[in-house]
């Protein structure tokens, strides 16, 4: 199968560049095209035909942006006029409506079939006249489901142009999408277990302007996904190159010079541009998942238990065994015992399953860098690609635990904008490494300075988050003291809900813990901001990527001369976000200062810098005029 | 600070620009006809129950939600007005506000993505408007200035428009 480093299985072609794998590609898939069909066992009918691909096999290739209208250019055969330019990538057949891969019906069918068998059990259990309302449910879904299958199918299309993708479907409502090539952030192509056995694959394009995915081709083949993929980085790509060389010529030398390694050796020049930067060996996979030791796993296998009935699971497992006899026997004597034993079993259970989760996760995890994009592909079952552009992070993330960070394990995150809503903003860099590993690759995204030691907050926050934690502790102890009836259990007198009192100490410890764990650092090139006891996190805000600066001050915090600061970012999550909470008043007010003055101050040196002069803005004398009618009107009001 | 530049050190309260007077008739009137219409339906419960074994005597419970509702609908609002204040400066808006909370926001003007100036059916009678500030942050992305004269909203707009449309940098504010 392809691997997507090497993009393609196709040979290196003597002088070709990009456009020219992606012209060869199609080239040699039209042949393939059937014999991957066959493995589906269906038609090649809506796929590339020889003469389909014919025209793009013309080695010069036209540079999309030169012919702005190839989504209005008549079907004449040749699709792409090709004046000489460096077109890096062909559209081929790719800009004329374009089916998704044959096996999606069988996909689709297959995926229907579950709620068909639903439907059928009653029928299946009693077939008798009682059940003809299931039976003439079964035959309604026949009947309306799978044409269904078929209309869906036959209505969508998809097709690229050099400015955009357009993707039509429905069946009664026609959907007429299209989506801007500048606007495509991430062309993620995945595959489960089925997809990779037929060759099929699933590319989802994700926009810097929805939160979701903008839009999913479900399935095409794999050699098509790529393709997709290939034509859409090159449209972008000579899109940027456009740009840059009139607005700035060191970048556009810099991609100049990218691109014209390209073109003398595109097998050698890809692997130079593709920097590994991050790889896990398989051992380290397990070695991640057994530190990957989740509450939830525990939870989801004591919910199976539910179902599985442990006293007859275990009966049946050691009663066939006569010498684990007195095991058992201990079991039923003391429920204590037993209680144990299957706390001990759901925790090894759930380690376990933690480890398999996190092996299909993250097998085979590897991290390069391609031009100004990461890029990863992990997974075993379901292998996932990503893309993460350099210029959309926001923030890094580093993230730990306190059994990873006493053996020196980290991870990374990275905080973007527009991208899966799935992961919330925050997409995993490296899962699991050395610190020094994670600050390399972490400085490979965005040049930081971690500090060593970081400035603590208000030892008053010890005694606030006390102080919370007794009033939700006396709110949930009241009411059931209050409605506890006077004959149950009520050790040495006192009613058992006043027992949870014994907490206090571990509650206080809690809120030690958080205080020590609590810091901020205000750096020259941004915020660093250490949170978390069981679940620490380091954040590191750039000034750059700074947004809106915010203090507050409860009415508590107020009595105790306390403020809380906030940096806001572009795409941060909800639940833990990067707020430095409870240091004195005047040190939130100075440092709230001095991150905006650094903000101002940098970006007052760039307009100098892009400009030569200072920003003209800022007088109101200088700015230009707003029209005279307009101000008469305000002088009025 | 050791920079020239002149952001938030000039922050003295008696700086900051009040919200339009007006602004705590439109609350009280909004936030009183919801205070009415609790005390209406609290009152119709004691009523109900007038004959019934209740802990509390007659009209009682309206009493508090009606002493509450004063508080809610009448002297709220002139805390909450006299804890607003904002200035617009040449590179940001600052905003003071909140009775319980006391909330300062620091929004750069180069980081606005866009604005909005909107104005519902009470607004109107009173001539104001709020302006909305869409930004890309994501705690709370968009920031509201509310109870501005509809004219003053427009012009802050349009002059926070000019700057962002002038800025030579002319970046994705992402």
């Amino acid at each position: 199968m392809a691997s997507p480093l090497s993009n393609g299985s196709h040979p290196p072609d003597s002088g070709g560049n990009d456009h020219d794998s992606g012209e060869e590609r199609s080239r040699e898939s039209s042949p393939q095209e059937p014999a991957a069909d066959t493995d589906g066992g269906s038609a090649a009918e809506p796929f590339g035909t020889m003469e389909e691909t014919a025209p793009d096999a013309d080695p010069e290739n036209p540079a999309p942006d030169t012919q702005p209208t190839a989504s209005d250019a008549p079907d004449d055969g040749n699709p792409v006029p090709n004046p000489d330019n460096d077109g890096p990538a062909t559209l081929g057949e790719l800009h004329e409506p374009q089916r998704l891969h044959p096996l999606t019906l069988l996909q689709r069918f297959l995926a229907s079939l579950p709620a068909l068998l639903l439907l059928m059990v009653p029928v299946l259990m009693n077939p008798s006249g009682e059940n003809v309302f299931y039976l003439f449910m079964t035959v309604a879904f026949g009947v309306i489901a799978l044409p269904s299958i078929l209309l869906q199918y036959y209505r969508f299309s998809y097709r690229l142009t050099p400015k955009q993708i357009i993707i039509q479907s429905g069946v009664f409502n026609r959907q007429n999408r299209s989506i801007p090539i500048e606007r495509v952030q991430n062309v993620q192509i995945e595959q489960n277990v089925l997809a990779r056995v037929a060759n099929i694959a699933k590319v989802k394009i994700e926009t810097a302007g929805s939160t979701g995915t903008e839009g999913v081709l479900e399935y095409v083949s794999l050699d098509e996904a790529q393709r997709i993929r290939h034509v859409i980085r090159s449209f972008q790509r000579q899109t940027t190159n456009a740009e840059t060389a009139t607005e700035q010529d060191v970048s556009a030398d810099s991609i100049d010079g990218d691109e014209s390694d390209a073109s003398t050796s595109p097998e050698g020049e890809r692997r130079a541009e593709e920097q590994v930067l991050f790889r896990m060996p398989l051992q380290r996979v397990f070695l991640s998942g057994m530190f990957r030791f989740s509450l939830v796993y525990i939870a989801v296998v004591f919910s199976v238990f539910q179902f599985v009935e442990p006293d007859t699971l275990l009966n049946y497992v050691l009663a066939s065994r006569s010498q684990f006899q007195s095991f058992v026997d201990a079991i039923y004597a003391s429920p204590f015992f037993a209680a144990v034993v299957t706390i001990l079993f759901a925790a090894l259970f759930g380690w376990l399953t933690g480890i398999a989760i996190n092996l299909n996760r993250y097998y085979g995890f590897h991290l390069w860098l391609e031009g100004d994009k990461l890029r990863k592909k992990h997974g075993l079952f379901t292998v996932t690609e990503g893309t993460i552009p350099l210029e959309k992070v926001q923030a890094l993330i580093l993230r730990t635990n306190p059994l990873m960070e006493a053996f020196g394990w980290f991870a990374l995150e990275a905080q973007t904008v527009g991208v899966n809503v799935d992961e919330q903003g925050h997409r995993v860099v490296v899962p699991f490494a050395r610190r020094e590993q994670v600050l390399d690759v972490g400085r490979r995204v965005r040049e930081f300075d971690l500090p060593d030691s970081f400035q603590r907050v208000s030892p008053l926050t010890i005694r606030r988050s006390f102080v919370r934690y007794m009033v939700a502790l006396t709110v949930v102890v009241a009411p059931a003291v209050y409605f506890w009836p006077s004959d149950w259990a009520a050790p040495m007198d006192a009613a058992l809900p006043y027992w949870a009192y014994t907490l206090t100490p571990l509650l206080l410890l809690w809120a030690y813990l958080q205080y020590t764990h609590h810091g901020y650092t205000l750096s020259d090139d941004g915020l660093y901001i250490r949170r978390g006891v069981i679940s620490r996190y380091i954040w590191v805000l750039p000034t750059e990527k700074q947004h809106v600066f915010y203090t507050t001050a409860s009415i508590f915090q107020r009595r105790l001369g306390l403020k809380s600061f906030f940096v806001d970012t572009a795409g941060a999550a909800g639940y833990a976000y990067p707020e430095v909470v409870d240091v004195p008043a005047d040190t939130a007010d100075s440092s709230l200062y001095r991150l905006y003055d650094r903000f101002h101050t940098l970006y007052q040196d760039r307009i100098r810098a892009a400009t030569g002069s200072a920003d003209t803005r800022l007088s109101s004398e200088e700015r230009p005029q707003l029209p005279e009618a307009t101000r008469n009107e305000w002088a009025e009001g | 600070m050791e920079t020239a530049s002149p952001p938030l050190e000039t922050a003295s309260a008696d700086e900051l620009q009040s919200l339009e007077p007006s602004m705590q008739t439109v609350w009280s009137i909004k936030r009183g006809a919801f205070a009415t219409i609790t005390a209406f339906a609290v009152f119709f419960y004691d009523l109900a129950h007038l004959f019934g074994t209740s802990a509390l005597p007659f009209g009682v419970l309206t009493a508090i939600v009606a002493v509450l509702g004063v508080l809610y609908a009448l002297i709220w609002p002139r805390l909450m007005y006299r804890n607003w204040g904002f200035s617009i400066r040449s590179e940001e808006i600052y905003i003071e506000h909140g009775v319980l909370n006391h909330i300062r926001t620091v929004v750069p003007l180069r980081r606005i993505q866009h604005l909005d100036v909107s104005q519902d059916l009470l607004e109107r009678e009173f001539s104001l408007g709020r302006l909305i500030v869409h930004t890309a942050g994501s705690r709370s992305s968009d920031v509201v200035i509310p109870g501005l004269n509809l004219k003053e909203a427009e012009r802050i707009r349009d002059r926070v428009k000019q700057f962002i449309l002038e800025d030579p940098l002319m970046e994705d504010p992402v």
